[in-house]
């Protein structure tokens, strides 16, 4: 080491003094250490002497230089210290793979390990990833940051005193596993829905999901009705799968109604698709009312109002309808237009035209050109001009992206993540509405078109799985939202307000619903309610406001400190990732032991994996609850498993090809994936639904030409039910009752997860549950909480949008990252100069936003870039602590105070702002910003789509004006009796199961749900079964 | 092998992997960049744009940085990477004034110079440098420029790039296709604002509440004022290199609505008053000689012994301070030797420190050489070699004063300092407050009539030209450079405008000559008082208003 960094201390002058001192002395090491005895959180320094060093080149032999080390050399790695250089300081690394855990695109990160000092020097690509290829984005360098992080929480905690007050003590793991065990033992014997499981940020693959199903409880509570269950939903009524995989790449158009080239589901990966695809001539069309990267990249930026996005896209439908523009061929295969026509025959359908209603009524075999007929005849009403005037965007643009799409060629790529699917009422006609355009244009699993996620994502089975549970929490799916596509999460202190229930044991994990959920001062009343919440364990690597309010803090490991396994649907291929704690990996490469995960991390830091196995365990000791069973060996009876058995089990016997490949590297598949922590499934994956239903997979086959006609030949016929299949009358085809194709064109084909086994137009599922009018049936438009009818602009009322990410932050774990805090710390009001002039306010200037419960104050960013009317806000950032040293970094957060009239008013204001510190790290005292944002979320009404369930985001902003005087930066105001009365609002709007229930359960059985139960869990209590109400239609 | 970069603006997302990955792999401090993504805002809503442009070390062809640097710490590999060794740099921060392009910063924990330097520590190894590395669109594009099969090499023969401030004579190889106006051009945008879309800004002036630019970017002019020989209204011609009122016209380009910067890195002024507090002392250490040296060798006035030991001591002593407060600056003063011991010499700051130490030393010889014939001790010898001591301390005086002009000559980031005037401004001035400093000792040492007429005459005289040298530096020629034309409207309407006009002109320049015309020894000291306040007035905003233009 030079003696630079020993003069980093001290005046100028000290340093000029330096000269007649002497060499200055070495630092003291000070450093904390964990229990493996290695130095945290400053990178240790080695002395090495000077001597030859043997180093690799990866220069080609064209003169091209490499972007990795190739994976040979990754045991030994010498590289120059970077820091030193231009000395010559050589170091050793150990290149452990590991999956990304900043979003949920789980991108490949490569671990450089010192051999030496067994440091992490830093992350870089997985070049083997199929989904990232070797390449990141911002928040992938910087776990780096969170894992040296100098404030993390490095063991795990205990509260003392009251819940909320802060004051907390170390305690063992041993002593955690033993308390909550016994807690959750405690429950279990007593009701099988008092245990609570709620999840922020998975990161894994159904690896919790089987240990909650182990348990017997029906308690998995997730994050996803605030994120993407709205668009979920409308891609489940299409198809049965809930999210689209576009293939970016080669695609002619990519239509976007989110940020994908700064965010989304699955920003990097996608990123370079789309970028691909444009350079490749795609054209890029993004709808979106606030300039995002994304909307500055593309070729047609559509600023719509938020909730017109559906008219805009059934306009463009209309278009390709009316024009017969559209792709008939595969309409007519793939969509379920038999069925729409029998709904318009039984007047389930209205449309306009009588005369072609009487020709459908009279009409013995359904004839397509009817339907088409149908088609033109319901969406007439859709004109660019309608489109224009409600999405106020000028009418050439919608024309053109509508020209575009036209001549997409089957090759239109489309995405919708959160925005409008997850801003307005009625959010999930949005996705639907989307893929209708998909479908016209027959783009649907096609190169350069949308597949479905589960088409493209890969789940492994483990080694046992644990019978599905027999209980139906209401707390999670009530009766009000039977076709809530995920758990009403952001809800839950709402019930508990109300006495729906209470819970025993609440775990919270990643999740930090007191700060990213609206209402959190809801949050905040019954997390402090130990009637409610009797035992809350908040699983976290750092510390958040939710954690705050935890009986016990247990600290879990960041990207490179943990266990998991994960694919996702990022391109027409499939592929499984390895994420690895890779410090433990390195340990054991260089021959040492490590029993749990938490002897190799900083402190005691732990993983969940291992955390479950041993909790389980101890849950049920003697075996006699049914739970210890799911945590034995497979490879040694009776004794409980280990993390690596659990893994190694998967690679052995659920990867198809791993094995064959590892063997063909001489290693076992479990050291192959330690080795290169991915493995690609499949490359390429295209139109899966036109797959032949057969007894075994067809993989690879390549389709013989298809015989023409619409009748199903009986010879094929013939041969499946000797298969073993049955065919019903709508050309379903069953096995053991359950619908696993359908014939097209006389071949028998996969289909799609549907009801019909095809692409549903008419949703016979909304109309049966209560939905039955045309604007639920079929893709339509549904009016938002914010449409402009609602929102009075003349009386000062604007369009708040929260809803929005930045491609360097990490929802709630971002502020222990000080390279992404440096680049975005603050959220101001995006506004337009109109408005800004209009309310009298420049850049800078502190604003107060009222919203329907409270109001917050944050400053003003006036730009072009804006949509007039509204405002924008990203709810990325505003983070607090209670306490000056301890809680959330004190860089990266407010010090506020919380202030409760008694009376459901609730106040935070802000005590000060980031300010930098002493810690270990130099860089903590170099913080340079102060303004770390506005918590606005406090102030959001819940508001529960009555279909979907999801959290409409957008806010209804009441009135936005010049602070008064007194309103500091920050400030927070909410009265809690106007947020439970906007709840009751919402509630009010439902159709709940035990009135609207087809068939007296409480969901649709095909439809997904986390942990299905069995089909009795289903039933509706008999006391809950009313009386079907008429048709409101 | 020659090392280049390109960034493709139509692939780039702004998504910023490329500052973290650098900070990761280089291990950079917070609140320094070594590249970093300039965000600008364009247009009229809904024509509206957000141009990304990746900003960083040019790896110039030409690199100023590594002309100006006194040590060799910053230099330039044979495969033309602009590599920096902050176990050599002193940290004299003049690299940061010769970069054009903010591309140099100095490191927090080491003190010394830091910037992009290709990751030359992967490039030895065949690896790319990190950011190419992270990159999710492939928009940074590294490579050697000398092969023509490279994918630089194609992209650069097949698209049409540009480079930033190629005016500057660097020839950068960074290269972007695409890039823009608005971005490319960093006075295109209000200069400092007071926040950005995502982070704050920390103002030039800690003072400053309201982020610097104040009146400076508020242009001037006034429109429609006059008529043409035909009887059209027509506008009046507004000052050189300042954007007209309103937000369609800057740095000369008409442009959209809205340009606004969104996001920027920050970057803070290098120099500070040691600077020009080591310009005056430098001049009165040197006019002293000068003006002494000047009078007896042009046998203007006769030798006097008192005079010569008194004025020669008090510019060995300024000459001294000077060397003193350079040191001072230097953020690595306890290397300042390095300067004399591993000297680059095209470096003016290396050179200017020889001139300073033989100045030194000529003039210290002498100065004690005739001490010693003042005490008795070999009197002749003083005689004897009074003329050499004379003309070789005159030329060296002369240097000492003039150098600086050179040093500011190489600051390509600094267009104001590259003024062709400079050098004889730096002599005029030294001469002025040399004579003047001389003046201020007549009232303590019985000096010699025709001695003090002359240095009357030449302080007056110097202090006339001073003016009108100070206003054709500021009003004369028009500015060779936007950058330059901004800053010197800076100093006459901006934030120096108090000490440019009441400072220097007045306090410096007209009250010294009105009390030299009263005539008598006290008002003539006073007068020098004033002027070396002055000198200082009009230094201090001369070396801080090009710091106020950004160069990024």
């Amino acid at each position: 080491m030079s003696n630079d960094a020993n003069i980093s201390n001290g005046s100028k002058l000290n340093r000029l003094f330096s000269l007649f001192r002497g060499a200055p002395q070495e630092p003291e090491p000070t450093e904390e250490t964990n229990v493996a005895g290695q130095a945290m959180p400053q990178f240790a320094t080695v002395d090495r002497a000077p001597q030859p060093v043997e180093m690799t080149t990866v220069l080609h032999p064209d003169g091209r230089m490499s972007q990795y080390p190739p994976p040979e050399h990754w045991d030994d790695w010498v590289e120059w210290d970077g820091k030193l250089w231009p000395k010559k300081v050589a170091r050793h690394y150990t290149l452990v793979p590991t999956v990304c855990f900043n979003c949920e695109s789980a991108c490949g990160l490569l671990a450089y390990v010192d051999k030496t000092t067994l440091e992490i020097k830093k992350f870089e690509g997985n070049p083997v990833h199929p989904g990232s290829r070797g390449r990141n984005c911002a928040k992938g360098p910087a776990t780096h940051n969170q894992i040296y992080d100098t404030e993390r929480i490095l063991y795990p905690l205990k509260r003392v005193g009251k819940r909320g007050e802060g004051r907390w003590e170390r305690i063992s793991w041993e002593q955690a596993l033993d308390e909550i065990a016994a807690k959750m033992r405690e429950s279990r014997l007593r009701r099988t829905d008092g245990i609570m499981y709620h999840v922020g940020r998975p990161g894994e693959d159904g690896y919790t999901n089987r240990v909650i199903q182990a348990w017997g409880v029906d308690g998995h509570n997730s994050h996803t009705n605030i994120c993407s269950s709205g668009a979920r939903l409308g891609y489940a009524i299409w198809s049965g799968f809930d999210r689209p995989s576009p293939d970016h790449t080669n695609a002619r158009v990519i239509l976007l109604i989110s940020s994908h080239l700064e965010t989304g589901h699955y920003f990097n990966p996608h990123a370079q698709r789309i970028i691909e695809g444009k350079m490749k001539g795609a054209k890029l069309i993004t709808m979106d009312p606030r300039l995002s990267n994304t909307a500055s990249m593309s070729d047609v930026w559509l600023p719509t109002w938020p909730g017109s996005e559906p008219t805009v896209l059934l306009a463009i439908a209309n278009h390709l309808i009316q024009n017969d523009l559209y792709d008939r061929e595969f309409v007519r295969r793939w969509v379920n237009w038999e069925e729409t026509l029998e709904a318009v025959r039984d007047g389930r359908l209205a449309i306009r035209d009588p005369e072609l209603r009487a020709q459908i009524e009279d009409l013995r075999t359904p004839d397509f050109a009817l339907f088409d007929r149908v088609l033109k005849d319901l969406y007439a009403e859709f004109t660019f001009e309608r489109a224009a005037e409600e999405s106020q965007v000028p009418v050439e643009r919608i024309q053109e992206a509508a020209d575009y799409i036209a001549r997409c060629d089957g090759k239109l790529a489309t995405h919708t993540w959160r925005s409008a699917s997850i801003g307005n009422l009625g959010g999930w006609q949005v996705a639907r509405c989307l893929f209708f355009l998909n479908v016209l244009t027959g783009s649907v699993g096609t190169p350069g078109g949308t597949a479905g996620n589960s088409w493209n994502k890969f789940v492994p089975k483990p080694f046992k799985t644990p019978p599905p549970n027999t209980v139906w929490s209401e707390l999670l799916f009530p009766d009000e939202w039977p076709l809530a596509h995920y758990e009403m999460s952001f809800l839950l202190p709402h019930f508990l307000e109300e006495g729906r229930g209470t819970i025993d044991v609440y775990f919270t994990r990643v999740y930090n619903p007191v700060w990213i959920n609206p209402d959190g001062f809801m949050w905040l009343k019954v997390l402090q309610d130990e009637e409610k919440i009797r035992c809350h364990v908040a699983l976290t690597p750092t510390w958040n406001e939710t954690a705050w309010f935890a009986d016990y803090v247990l600290p879990m490991g960041h990207a490179g400190e943990r266990h998991d396994l994960m694919s996702q649907e990022t391109h027409a291929g499939q592929w499984i990732a390895f994420r690895q704690p890779v410090r433990r990996v390195a340990m054991e490469r260089a021959g040492r032991k490590v029993r749990f995960t938490y002897e190799a991390n900083p402190g005691e830091v732990w993983e969940e994996n291992e955390f479950w196995i041993e909790l389980s365990a101890r849950m049920d000791p003697d075996g006699s609850l049914g739970i210890r069973q799911w945590f034995e060996s497979p490879y040694r009876p009776g004794e409980i498993i280990t993390v690596e058995e659990y893994y190694r089990w998967i690679f052995e016997n659920s990867v198809p090809g791993l094995p064959e490949a590892a063997a063909q590297e001489g290693l076992t598949p479990l050291e192959y994936m330690r080795k290169y922590g991915v493995f690609e499934v499949k490359q390429e994956n295209y139109t899966p639904y036109e797959r032949e239903v057969a007894a075994s997979e067809p993989r690879g086959e390549t389709e013989a030409a298809k015989p023409n006609g619409s009748t199903p030949s009986q010879a094929s016929m013939a041969g499946l039910r000797a298969q073993g299949f049955d065919i019903d009358e709508r050309g379903r085809i069953l096995k053991d009752g359950q619908a696993v194709g359908v014939m097209v064109d006389g071949e028998a084909k996969v289909g799609f997860n549907t009801p019909s086994r095809k692409l549903e137009f008419f949703s016979a599922t909304l109309y049966d549950w209560g939905w039955t009018e045309r604007e639920y049936t079929i893709p339509w438009v549904l009016k938002s909480h914010v449409h402009p009818d609602h929102i009075d602009r003349e009386k000062g009322e604007m369009l708040l949008l929260p809803n929005f990410r930045l491609p360097t932050l990490i929802h709630t774990r971002s502020a222990n990252a000080k390279w992404l805090y440096e680049i975005s710390h603050k959220n101001p009001i995006w506004m337009h100069p109109e408005d800004a002039a209009r309310i009298g306010v420049e850049t800078g200037d502190l604003v107060r936003v009222e919203t329907e419960i409270g109001y917050f104050v944050d400053s003003v960013w006036v730009t072009e870039g804006m949509k007039p009317g509204v405002i924008a806000v990203s709810h990325h950032l505003g983070r607090w602590r209670l306490q000056e040293h301890q809680g959330v970094n004190p860089g990266m957060s407010n010090l506020v105070e919380l202030q409760h009239d008694g009376q459901g008013g609730y106040r935070l204001r802000v005590l000060h702002s980031a300010r930098a510190w002493e810690s270990p790290d130099p860089d903590t005292k170099r913080i340079w910003w102060k303004d770390v944002g506005v918590h606005q979320n406090l102030t959001h009404a819940v508001h529960p789509d009555p279909i979907s369930g999801a959290h409409c985001w957008l806010q209804k902003a009441v009135a936005v004006r010049r602070a008064e005087p007194g309103d500091r930066h920050g400030d927070v105001f909410v009265d809690t009796n106007r947020s439970m009365e906007l709840y009751r609002q919402w509630v009010a709007l439902t159709r709940p199961a035990s009135k609207y229930s087809p068939d007296g359960t409480r969901r649709p059985l095909w439809l997904k749900r986390p942990l299905k139960p069995t089909p009795e869990a289903y039933r509706l209590p008999t006391e809950k079964r009313q009386e079907k109400i008429p048709d409101p239609a | 092998m020659n090392y280049g970069f390109i960034i493709d603006n139509r692939k780039c997302i702004g998504c910023h992997a490329c500052s973290t990955a650098c900070k990761s792999e280089n291990e950079v401090p917070l609140g320094v960049y070594r590249t970093w993504v300039k965000y600008v805002e364009t247009g009229t809503y809904p024509h509206t744009r957000r141009h990304f442009q990746v900003t960083r070390c040019n790896h110039c062809a030409n690199p100023p940085c590594v002309r100006i640097c006194p040590v060799t710490a910053m230099y330039q590999r044979a495969d033309g990477i602009v590599e920096f060794d902050g176990d050599v740099c002193i940290g004299c921060k003049a690299c940061m004034q010769a970069c054009p392009y903010d591309a140099i910063y100095i490191d927090p924990e080491t003190h010394t110079a830091a910037k992009c330097h290709y990751c030359a520590h992967r490039v030895d190894l065949g690896l790319e440098p990190a950011c190419v590395v992270v990159c999710p669109e492939h928009a940074i594009i590294a490579g050697d420029m000398d092969d023509p099969n490279s994918e630089i090499s194609r992209l650069l023969a097949r698209e049409e790039v540009v480079v930033r401030k190629p005016e500057q004579g660097t020839a950068p190889k960074l290269f972007y296709i695409d890039g823009n106006d608005a971005a490319m051009h960093p006075t295109a945008t209000p200069r400092t604002p007071t926040t950005f879309m995502w982070a704050d800004t920390i103002p030039l002036h800690p003072d400053n509440g309201h982020h610097g630019g104040g009146p400076s970017l508020v242009a001037l002019a006034e429109q429609a004022a006059g008529r043409s020989a035909k009887g059209e209204p027509i506008r009046t011609p507004g000052p050189q290199g300042l954007p007209q009122p309103g937000p369609i016209q800057f740095g000369g380009k008409v442009a959209e609505h809205m340009v606004q910067v969104a996001y920027n890195a920050q970057h803070q002024i290098p120099w500070h008053w040691p600077v020009p507090a080591y310009l005056v002392t430098k001049g009165i250490g040197s006019g002293i000689f000068m003006s002494l040296a000047l009078g007896v060798g042009l046998g203007l006035f006769a030798f006097d012994g008192l005079t010569a030991i008194v004025g020669g001591l008090f510019s060995l002593l300024f000459i001294g301070l000077t060397t003193g407060l350079l040191v001072y600056d230097l953020e690595r003063p306890e290397r300042f030797l390095s300067i004399l011991l591993r000297p680059q010499w095209k470096s003016w700051l290396t050179r200017g420190a020889f001139i300073l130490v033989g100045f030194t030393l000529v003039a210290g010889l002498w100065w004690l050489v005739e001490l010693g014939g003042a005490l008795g001790i070999w009197p002749g010898l003083a005689q004897g070699l009074r003329p050499l001591f004379l003309w070789l301390g005159l030329l060296l005086a002369g240097g000492t004063a003039v150098y600086t002009a050179f040093l500011f000559g190489q600051a390509e980031g600094r267009d104001l300092w590259q003024s062709p005037l400079l050098p004889m401004h730096l002599l005029v001035q030294a001469l002025m407050v040399g004579s003047g400093f001389l003046l201020l000792l007549d009232l303590f040492l019985p000096m010699p009539g025709e001695m003090v007429q002359v240095l009357r005459a030449l302080f007056g005289a110097s202090l006339v030209v001073d003016i009108l040298v100070t206003l054709l530096g500021e009003f004369g020629m028009p500015h060779a450079s936007e950058v330059a034309a901004q800053a010197a409207h800076e100093i006459s309407h901006g934030r120096y405008r108090h000490l440019f006009w009441w400072g220097s002109l007045v306090v410096g320049h007209l009250v010294p000559l009105a009390l030299l015309a009263m005539g008598g020894a006290f008002p003539a000291a006073v007068a020098a008082l004033a002027a070396i306040g002055g000198l200082y007035a009009f230094e201090h905003a001369f070396v801080m208003a090009p710091q106020e233009i950004p160069n990024s």
